[in-house]
């Protein structure tokens, strides 16, 4: 049984980890071209921003288990699979990576519109700006949202047993639920728990330790 | 000749469309000279706040010219437009630092932006810190300084890149009397210091008469009234420019000095009285004591003030002078020709 735990929990932390930095990768990056296309922002494109809006909306809107198998081919074409714990995280990925967006959006709209208006008195470029103010001031922001996307994803990684991804959801599933192992079922939820715990204290640690406003 | 350091020609900025179309600035003309002071009073919504925001194109104008040192800034995009920012530094009502980078961080912010090298950011950036008076500061966060502090921060990074020019937004609405005073006087210092010109918007009164040379009065996107502080003091033109003095310098009558009696002993005696206002010089002269030498009145004091506009004396006096009818005259033309300003509010006839 310990061995079973063990290497769920391995492949747990496997596919949220990875899908975590992926979609930040993805996920900054789109959420600060929404922003700043906003139209009092400091590159209003009111096109852009709408579109990138409107696609956001979708990825946010589909269950995730429909988009796990809704986008199995793409899935396919990303990794050569659509089964496994290769074929979870690219689901996983991209459910993740609008909901980043949407929380680099609301921690960049925390900033003082008045500090950016100084960078841009000052004469900073838009590159300057992005780097020298908006991530840096919105760094605590930043973190408590990532926490949650991460908190999220844990729970998301849970339905990737459906594609053979494994992982501490799926082993309660097929041991706790269908093989009636009451012990594995109170054990990997007990797991879960302290994950959560231990990721939300550590997240909200973190931020509290950065934010300086 | 001073020497013109912005120029605003016909500077027309329009907000919002149909129904919610609102002029902030309606063909707006100014001229502000180097090294001067130059506040602009008005009323919230008046457009001041448009108008600083012209000068370095953070708002942009939909007609008119705005010249900087001989640069049509209107004209400026990219590049060009951010090189010429740097030499204009703004401070703001809310200060604006951020709250991610220590003092030392946030003047060191406009420096890294300019490129300039990391060893000269910091020699740069710890004379400011002394210059502002924050050397004790230097590591402190935004959040862990007072308003006063904060924008002294606000000043050092203004300056850093040595701007000609200093954009001040209400840089002392969110500051209590007494730092309002100190900061005033770190922008009169840094005035004086590097021949800056400072050009500031404010709805309090007393910044203008503190450390303005010329002031313009602006009122709905129009500029009503402008001119050197003392003249406006002088002879406010407009009712606006009234209502901002007497907030600043008590020019009504309480009631009771306009009504009362004034209690003659004879019968062949006359009183008034009197309000003689003064600005400049004539503060130094020993007039009333001539007065009474000279035309055998009796004086009686009711009030006096004396207040500086900038650095020229100002002040009101209430008088009675009672005796004599022919004596009084005299009396009074005597100190018109001293170059006092006279106004009788109250006057009892001879009975006989």
């Amino acid at each position: 049984m310990w061995n079973l735990l063990l290497k769920a929990l391995g492949e747990t932390l496997y596919m949220v980890g990875a899908s975590l930095v992926l979609s930040a990768l993805f996920g900054i990056p789109l959420g600060l071209v929404l922003v700043i296309t906003e139209p009092r922002h400091i590159k209003p494109a009111p096109v852009i921003h709408k579109i990138l809006s409107t696609i956001i909306n979708i990825g946010r809107s589909l269950p995730f288990i429909i988009l796990l198998v809704a986008i199995i081919p793409f899935t396919r074409l990303v990794v050569g699979t659509s089964i496994g714990t290769a074929g979870a995280i690219v689901p996983l990925t991209v459910s993740a990576i609008t909901f980043v967006a949407r929380v680099v959006e609301s921690a960049l709209l925390e900033i003082d519109r008045g500090v950016i208006e100084a960078a841009q008195a000052i004469g900073a470029t838009t590159g300057q700006i992005i780097t020298k103010v908006l991530i840096p001031e919105a760094v605590p922001g930043l973190i408590l949202g990532l926490t949650m996307v991460a908190v999220n994803l844990i729970g998301y990684s849970a339905m990737a047993g459906a594609v053979g991804g494994g992982g501490l959801g799926d082993l309660s599933i097929r041991y706790g639920y269908q093989r009636f192992r009451g012990d594995v079922m109170l054990l990997t939820v007990v797991v879960l728990v302290a994950i959560v715990q231990g990721l939300q204290s550590f997240g909200s640690w973190l931020a509290a330790r950065l934010n300086r406003r | 000749m001073p020497q013109v350091m912005i120029e605003l020609a016909n500077v027309t900025k329009i907000y919002g469309q149909g129904e919610k179309r609102v002029v902030a600035l309606d063909n707006v003309s100014l001229q502000i000279n180097k090294g001067e002071i130059f506040g602009i009073i008005g009323l919230s919504g008046a457009g001041k706040s448009t108008l600083i925001r012209c000068i370095n194109k953070l708002e942009v104008p939909q007609s008119g010219t705005i010249t900087i040192a001989g640069q049509e800034i209107t004209k400026l995009k990219g590049k060009e437009l951010r090189k010429t920012r740097r030499k204009i530094g703004m401070i703001f009502q809310h200060f604006n630092l951020l709250s991610s980078r220590t003092v030392y961080g946030n003047i060191a912010f406009p420096l890294e932006i300019a490129g300039v090298k990391r060893s000269e950011i910091k020699e740069r950036v710890l004379s400011l810190i002394d210059l502002v008076g924050l050397s004790d500061k230097i590591s402190a966060y935004p959040a862990e300084l007072s308003g006063g502090q904060k924008q002294r921060v606000g000043i050092a990074r203004a300056l850093a890149n040595n701007p000609e020019v200093l954009l001040c937004d209400e840089a002392t609405s969110a500051l209590d009397p007494e730092t309002t005073k100190s900061i005033l006087g770190l922008l009169q210092d840094v005035n004086q210091r590097f021949n800056l010109t400072i050009v500031l918007i404010t709805h309090q009164m007393n910044v203008i008469k503190d450390i303005c040379d010329t002031v313009a009065v602006i009122e709905d996107g129009r500029i009503v009234e402008q001119g050197p502080v003392v003249d406006l003091f002088a002879r406010p033109r407009t009712p606006t420019a009234r209502r901002f003095m007497k907030s600043v310098l008590p020019t009504e009558i309480p009631a009771e000095i306009k009504e009362r009696a004034l209690i003659m002993d004879d019968q062949n005696c006359a009183g008034k009285t009197v309000r003689i206002s003064f600005i400049g010089d004539v503060a130094g002269e020993p007039v009333i004591s001539s007065l009474i030498r000279k035309f055998q009145v009796d004086v009686n004091i009711i009030y006096a003030n004396l207040d500086y506009i900038k650095n020229t004396p100002f002040g009101s006096l209430i008088i009675d002078l009672m005796g004599e009818s022919q004596k009084i005259e005299a009396a009074m033309e005597f100190l018109e020709d001293q170059g006092l300003k006279l106004e009788v509010l109250n006057s009892v006839e001879p009975t006989a």
